[in-house]
């Protein structure tokens, strides 16, 4: 491609990337020495990107932020002995350095003896440092929640499940004013490859995923989450859907309610 | 939520980054929160494969720890930079190739339309595409969530869907032209 591309669109479906590998190449290219439609593409960049409001929201496990900063500790320990060791000034070549070598070799060793104590400190600290911030997390959690079990305008939805489908106890309760909804019930484990997946049943449009989850027998799954802006809910139904969940329902309902 | 967690809330994406050039855990642990729920759902909706999103994820805001002091956001969006590198590794996740060129984040050229700092302008954000979307007819909607989601080209789709190649082109084509123009019109 010599010029710029016939048809503006043509930056959009580079960024989504359906372009099949010879137009993509030779757009690519073209892109590469032109400032004008490189900035075009990175438009389309922005605009494609915004098709991840498809997704169904899904929340990380508060485990994943904890690794985080894990990780990123362990990373700055030696990079911040390394600072230290550039900043020190160099004793070789002194001529008192043979005088004080014994001395330097004796305090080297208190050093190290030092430096492991203060590495067990520091690692007891930042241990201690998750746990503090898991706890606030876990208290803030319980704050909402307390808050919506206790409200006079939350609404508590129970679904029942639904002839042939597999048992189980679930309830939603919603607060239009909080804007929040918890989720909690103990269900049968799905399938192989399903997982189950809670919607809410809006008066008019679409239903909407409210989580994607995958019981332990036995054992009771809960969550809180925004309500969507504006959407008085009509049901709450349970889905059985492939692995992961799907933008709409597709499968059977295995549990649904409507509030009274 | 405390004092300093308020604070981090309303600091710009640019000032985190700039504490986070310094350092700054706290800046790093803000970014995260504000950006770890979307970046996960799009993760989740490619994958379906929990642990393998919260890697990916994982490893996303350790690249942005180890190179924030090449962001210019002069260049780009932060916001746009992390969906579209989210999106470039499931999707290289799940077909098994190496990611695509373009993640250094002192390549971001990303330029988001709005800006999604907050918590509440993500939630609108969310909304208004989702009805755009919505509004598309959806024999394209669903040709641009295969290759938005699923990472297949035009002769792929075709060949997953069984439709002539030349449709799936027309439909493509015609879908991104809507998109970008209903797009203007809900974020004007």
């Amino acid at each position: 491609m010599n010029g710029h591309p016939i048809r503006e669109e043509d930056f959009d479906l580079l960024a989504l990337g359906a372009l099949d590998a010879d137009e993509r190449r030779e757009l690519e290219a073209h892109v590469a020495s032109c400032a004008a439609c490189a900035a075009k593409l990175a438009e389309a960049r922005g605009r494609i990107a915004l098709l991840a409001a498809a997704a169904p929201p899904a929340a990380p496990s508060a485990a994943v932020k904890q690794r985080l900063m894990q990780q990123v500790r362990a990373e700055a320990r030696p990079a911040r002995a390394a600072r230290e060791k550039e900043t020190s000034p160099s004793l070789f070549g002194k001529w008192w350095f043979a005088v004080l070598a014994p001395a330097g070799a004796v305090l080297a060793i208190a050093t190290i003896l030092l430096w492991n104590e203060n590495r067990k400190l520091d690692r007891e600290l930042a241990d201690l440092h998750a746990s503090v911030q898991q706890q606030e997390q876990q208290l803030h959690e319980a704050r909402e929640v307390a808050d919506l079990i206790t409200s006079s305008d939350t609404v508590t939805v129970a679904l029942s499940p639904q002839p042939g489908m597999p048992k189980g106890t679930a309830h939603v309760m919603y607060n239009m004013k909080m804007g929040m909804l918890m989720y909690e019930g103990v269900m049968t484990p799905p399938a192989a490859e399903k997982s189950y997946q809670l919607w809410i049943m809006p008066a008019q449009g679409k239903p909407i995923s409210a989580g994607v989850f995958n019981p332990v027998s036995g054992q009771s799954d809960h969550w809180m989450m925004k309500m969507p802006q504006g959407i008085e809910p009509k049901a709450f139904t349970i889905t059985l859907e492939p692995s992961g969940g799907m933008p709409q329902p597709t499968g059977p309902m295995v549990m649904m309610g409507s509030p009274s | 939520m405390s004092s300093d967690a308020g604070a981090e809330a309303k600091a710009s994406d640019t000032g985190l980054i700039e504490r986070i050039v310094q350092r700054d855990e706290a800046a790093l642990a803000a970014l995260y929160d504000r950006y770890a729920g979307l970046l996960s759902s799009v993760l989740n909706r490619i994958l379906r494969d929990t642990q393998a999103a919260e890697e990916i994820l994982q490893d996303i805001f350790f690249q942005l720890w180890r190179t924030a002091s090449r962001f210019d956001a002069s260049r780009g969006s932060l916001a746009g930079w992390l969906m579209v590198i989210a999106r470039n590794r499931a999707i290289s996740r799940l077909r098994r190739h190496n990611p695509a060129a373009g993640e250094e984040l002192g390549e971001n050229t990303v330029a988001l339309p709005l800006n999604i700092e907050s918590d509440v302008s993500q939630r609108q954000l969310l909304d208004r595409v989702k009805g755009v979307l919505e509004n598309l007819p959806p024999e394209q909607r669903a040709a641009i969530e295969l290759a938005y989601f699923e990472g297949l080209t035009h002769s792929e789709i075709a060949e997953r869907t069984g439709d002539p190649l030349g449709t799936v082109k027309t439909r493509l084509r015609n879908g991104v032209e809507t998109l970008k123009r209903n797009l203007r019109l809900v974020m004007s």
